[in-house]
């Protein structure tokens, strides 16, 4: 690797450090231009958003530092994941997971938080929004392929909409294929465990955990 | 007669200056202009339009000229009556005087372990009677608990609604969701008393439709308005005291200029439930001291506008059972909100977050009311309480004041008796079996459920008015799929448990 690439790799990684968007997307173009692996310059931003993660765990550093560097490696994601796909390159992922709030419930910061604290733990996450429907959760299960469903509902009134969607994933004959997580203020274990979800967390850092011991990628 | 509260002797505490009081409404006035909000309510869409807001019917974004808001918030009133079915009972909000309300809890909570759980009917009935015996709860906040044990998810509230207008005389609330409030209005109509609408808002800088329609409603039955803010600083709201008081300024006034364009004059009050993020676990940091100085310079703003402002996040705590940390968050909020000027203070029976409520905790809630309360009465300096003459008759030891008249007329008004701290000393409190607050305040809870009557009750015509709207609702939601077939059958077994199917 030459001292350039090796220059432009340490942007990369400060880019994260300093939850700089722009300078991420700036370098992990640039990092294509100069030839380095697509796949390659993704681990950077995945060693370093470990690293913040961890700094996390130990009171360091805080959720705004989390959802920047986040933010951050979101800035560089899209440049790298087209350049993989050109390349026709592998990138390893933790899973994948269709997020969203469920229906007749408009609250989207702790589901964002779960997604993007998902993102940077290294899932692949298809964040559907507020207020959604069972057969849209549905639809993108089918279409991601994916390994596990994460609802949220903060309110009492919404919360059985989580139920409806596990009634659906047994309809359509696909429950057995993906975990269920669910969450939200309202949300209880015993709640969640009525409903028939695989599992349950009050905290976002504790539903990445979660997901990782749900698809067995547990530490 | 009415339920005004407490008076407030002096001043209202002041945390920022006047100018920066004019900076916040200037920079409220921005974003409302320039950011605009987003609100899902075509029929709000098209008043705003008709009154000279610009409304993107695409996108649903209002930007409101600033002359229009602040002609609005001109014609509120800076004080307003709410009706109740028993007239000592009516509430009076606003100007100098502060009330106190229950803040609620979704669970009862088991007061030796912490642990939480769905209350049944009769222990969501005993806390609205002893809600409504505590001298210091004004008026009643839309639950005490989220509904009780066999109800579905989506008539919890309205059967609890129903409870609380036939155990209580005192004013109480409804939310918008699912257009509850349609349902609940009608119930207060039909025995004679007013009850408030709960407008929210979502943050950041949106209205949601249901929402909305409940300012639609409350205009149409000429009930007073609550309008609930519930920002997230530091996520759906920004982390700074000053700019989350702005962003959710700009969410709560779309709402009083909707309701003085429907009913001018009409009786408006804001609730903030403005709550710090813990930037550990996501969730909100109750009691925390963010809450105070957010209240205070709230306060102080929407004196400027002369509308009664309603302190909420002021009854929350983040500690599981009762004890010191609860008694700290809940008091050093409540007693910033009501030195700077809230209308209004949440404080009774929460212990946890909104998620557990106890009624021994309102009990003791009520001497925290107590001693906020006879602080804001402030104190007399005249010849009387200067009491000079008496000082230099009574002259150094052996002289004291115990035996003098002024003492006999003035010690009492001084302080609070507190009904459940305990003021022993210490032989007396371990010979009386070392009893706690909690242990009096369980006592006297006990002692209020045996002997308090509502006045007056219910009649038998009013009752069955209240039922008839339920059965009316009851099959509304099921009809529209918002209680499910199981949740129906529960529903079902519950009524006829209760004689009520």
């Amino acid at each position: 690797m030459t001292d350039e690439q090796k220059g432009i790799l340490d942007k990369l990684r400060k880019a994260i450090f300093e939850y700089n968007a722009e300078l991420a997307r700036v370098s992990a173009q640039k990092a294509i231009e100069l030839g380095i692996g697509p796949v390659e310059a993704m681990n950077v931003m995945t060693v370093a958003i470990r690293e913040i993660g961890e700094a996390f765990g130990t009171g360091e550093l805080w959720l705004p530092d989390l959802i920047g560097a986040s933010d951050a490696m979101q800035g560089a994601t899209p440049v790298l994941e087209e350049e993989i796909r050109k390349q026709g390159a592998h990138r390893e992922i933790l899973g994948k997971v269709v997020a969203g709030t469920v229906f007749g419930d408009i609250h989207n910061i702790g589901k964002t938080m779960v997604t993007t604290l998902l993102t940077a733990a290294g899932f692949e996450v298809d964040d559907l929004g507020v207020s959604i429907k069972a057969d849209a959760f549905i639809e993108a299960v089918q279409k991601n392929e994916a390994d596990l469903v994460a609802m949220s509902a903060l309110m009492t009134t919404t919360m059985t909409e989580q139920e409806k969607v596990i009634e659906s994933l047994k309809s359509k004959g696909i429950r057995e294929r993906v975990k269920v997580m669910v969450g939200g203020a309202a949300v209880t274990e015993e709640f969640a465990g009525d409903i028939g979800a695989d599992g349950y967390d009050p905290t976002a850092p504790g539903a990445v955990q979660l997901a990782e011991r749900l698809l067995g990628k547990g530490k | 007669m009415a339920l005004r509260g407490f008076l407030r002797g002096f001043k209202p505490f002041e945390l920022i200056s006047e100018n920066q009081v004019e900076q916040i409404h200037e920079g409220t006035l921005d974003v409302l202009a320039k950011a605009g909000v987003k609100i899902y309510n075509d029929e709000a869409l098209n008043v705003f339009k008709k009154n000279g807001c610009a409304v993107d019917f695409d996108t649903n974004l209002v930007c409101f000229p600033p002359a229009l808001v602040e002609d609005c918030l001109r014609r509120c009133p800076s004080s307003f009556r709410v009706k109740s079915r028993n007239p000592d009972h009516d509430l009076v909000l606003g100007l100098d005087h502060t009330v106190f309300f229950n803040f609620p809890g979704r669970d009862i909570v088991d007061l030796s372990t912490g642990d939480s759980r769905t209350a049944t009917r009769q222990e969501y009935i005993d806390l609205v009677r002893v809600l409504d015996a505590l001298p210091t709860v004004h008026f009643l906040n839309n639950y005490p608990y989220f509904g009780y044990q066999g109800i579905p998810e989506n008539m919890k509230e309205m059967e609890g609604a129903a409870i609380r207008l036939a155990h209580s005389t005192k004013v109480t609330m409804e939310i918008a969701n699912n257009d509850i409030d349609r349902f609940t209005f009608r119930m207060a109509k039909a025995i004679g008393t007013e009850i408030f609408a709960n407008p929210n808002t979502s943050s950041p800088l949106t209205c949601y439709t249901d929402q909305t329609n409940a300012c639609f409603l409350a205009a149409e039955y000429d009930l007073p308005s609550m309008i609930w803010d519930g920002a997230t600083t530091g996520s759906t709201a920004p982390a700074s005291v000053a700019g989350a008081v702005i962003s959710g300024n700009a969410e709560v006034i779309p709402y009083i200029v909707l309701l003085q364009l429907l009913r001018p004059g009409a009786r408006v009050a804001v609730a903030n439930l403005v709550l710090p993020q813990n930037m550990k676990t996501g969730a909100p940091a109750f009691g925390d001291i963010s809450v105070s100085l957010h209240l205070a310079a709230y306060n102080q703003v929407w004196r400027r506008y002369g509308i009664p402002m309603v302190a909420s996040s002021s009854g929350v705590s983040n500690a599981k059972v009762i004890g010191f940390q609860l008694a700290y968050e809940k008091t050093i909020p409540s007693l910033i909100a009501a030195i700077s000027g809230s209308s209004a203070v949440q404080i009774h029976s929460s212990v946890y977050g909104e998620i557990s409520a106890h009624p021994v905790q309102a009990v003791l809630d009520d001497d925290i009311a107590n001693m906020i309360g006879r602080f804001l009465g402030g104190i007399e300096v005249d010849e009387d309480s200067m009491a000079v003459d008496m000082i230099n008759e009574v002259g150094p030891i052996p002289g004291h004041f115990l035996g003098q008249a002024h003492t006999r007329r003035w010690w009492s008004r001084e302080q609070v008796m507190t009904k459940s701290a305990d003021r022993l000393t210490y032989p007396e409190w371990k010979n009386g079996g070392k009893k706690t607050d909690v242990d009096y305040a369980r006592e006297r809870m006990e002692e209020i459920l045996s002997s308090h009557r509502v006045e007056p009750p219910l009649t038998d015509g009013e009752q069955g008015e209240i039922e008839k709207i339920l059965k009316e609702a009851r099959e509304h939601f099921r009809k529209n799929d918002l209680i499910s077939s199981a949740e129906w059958s529960e529903y079902m077994k519950t009524l006829k448990e209760e004689g009520r199917a």
